[in-house]
């Protein structure tokens, strides 16, 4: 949900480089001899549609920030959950160690046998 | 329908600024580029000569324009403070994220002692299988490696053992 927000106001800094980028398109379209009415037209159309669009979502974040900020920090943590995972790792680590030491050890009687029976 | 909250007074203040400077930077777009478009038409009689009212006209279709520039500039950072707001006071959103986190992290612990318990028993079933071997001949090989297992399965039993007490608190 906080992703979806922010990926939502992500979209509204989008609309306001597009209203500066229509505006630019317009005037520079007015600047020249001959006009291109229809590029005209629907510039104008996205301009007053993404400053529309801008307003309203920044108005609608503000409006669900009033109602759900209630001015105390956050107190809430994953810290214990976090340490518990982290012994587990910690514990399979271990036993992963002590069973390496013990198949070094299994390959090492196993290779005393054959240096034995090598001929001197 | 959530009812409007009793906000400290700073928090209010800031939401209220926030709105603000909404209003206050749309109308600023919006005005100045109407007043560049009235200024773009070119009238017939003028109170000053044409490369005068020319000049003029220039000189704030710049200003104008810096002006929607510096409102859309604005917005920007309106934006980001409204995210920062967002990260650090939207609480059900903190909320589902650390307990999405806590479960995520308990079924990776919960599956790691899964796996350790059932590695312990398979150790278990072979070291009684090596003290049979044991028992049965004299060799020291077969000490050596018993020995080793036992160790393994001891630590093995410890870990275990912490694991069952991490859950039980």
């Amino acid at each position: 949900m906080a992703n979806e927000r922010l990926r939502v106001l992500e979209d509204v800094e989008k609309e306001i480089a597009a209203i500066l980028q229509c505006a630019g398109n317009i005037v520079l379209e007015l600047s020249k001899d001959k006009h291109n009415a229809s590029f005209l037209d629907r510039q104008l159309v996205q301009f007053q549609s993404s400053v529309n669009r801008v307003e309203s979502e920044l108005s609608g974040q503000i409006r669900y920030l009033t109602q759900v900020a209630t001015g105390q920090p956050h107190e809430g943590s994953t810290y214990s959950a976090r340490k518990d995972c982290q012994m587990a790792l910690n514990r399979a680590e271990y036993a992963k160690v002590k069973l390496g030491e013990l198949g070094r050890t299994c390959e090492v009687m196993l290779e005393q046998p054959q240096q034995h029976q090598q001929p001197t | 329908m959530a009812t409007q909250r009793v906000l400290p007074q700073s928090k209010e203040t800031l939401l209220q600024n926030y709105n603000k400077r909404l209003k206050d930077d749309i109308r600023s777009i919006l005005d100045n580029f109407t007043e560049i478009i009235k200024t773009a038409k070119i009238e017939d009689e003028t109170q000053v000569s044409r490369p005068t009212q020319a000049e003029q006209d220039h000189y704030e279709m710049h200003v104008r324009a810096a002006n929607i520039v510096r409102a859309g500039e604005s917005l920007m950072k309106l934006v980001s403070d409204l995210k920062q707001f967002l990260i650090l006071n939207d609480f059900p959103s903190v909320n589902d994220a650390i307990s999405l986190q806590n479960q995520q992290l308990r079924s990776l612990q919960e599956e790691c002692d899964k796996k350790l318990t059932s590695l312990r028993d398979e150790i278990a079933v072979d070291l009684y299988e090596l003290e049979e071997e044991y028992y049965s001949s004299s060799s020291e090989r077969c000490f050596l490696v018993l020995f080793g297992a036992c160790w393994v399965w001891s630590c093995l039993l410890c870990c275990t053992c912490s694991a069952f007490s991490s859950i039980s608190n």
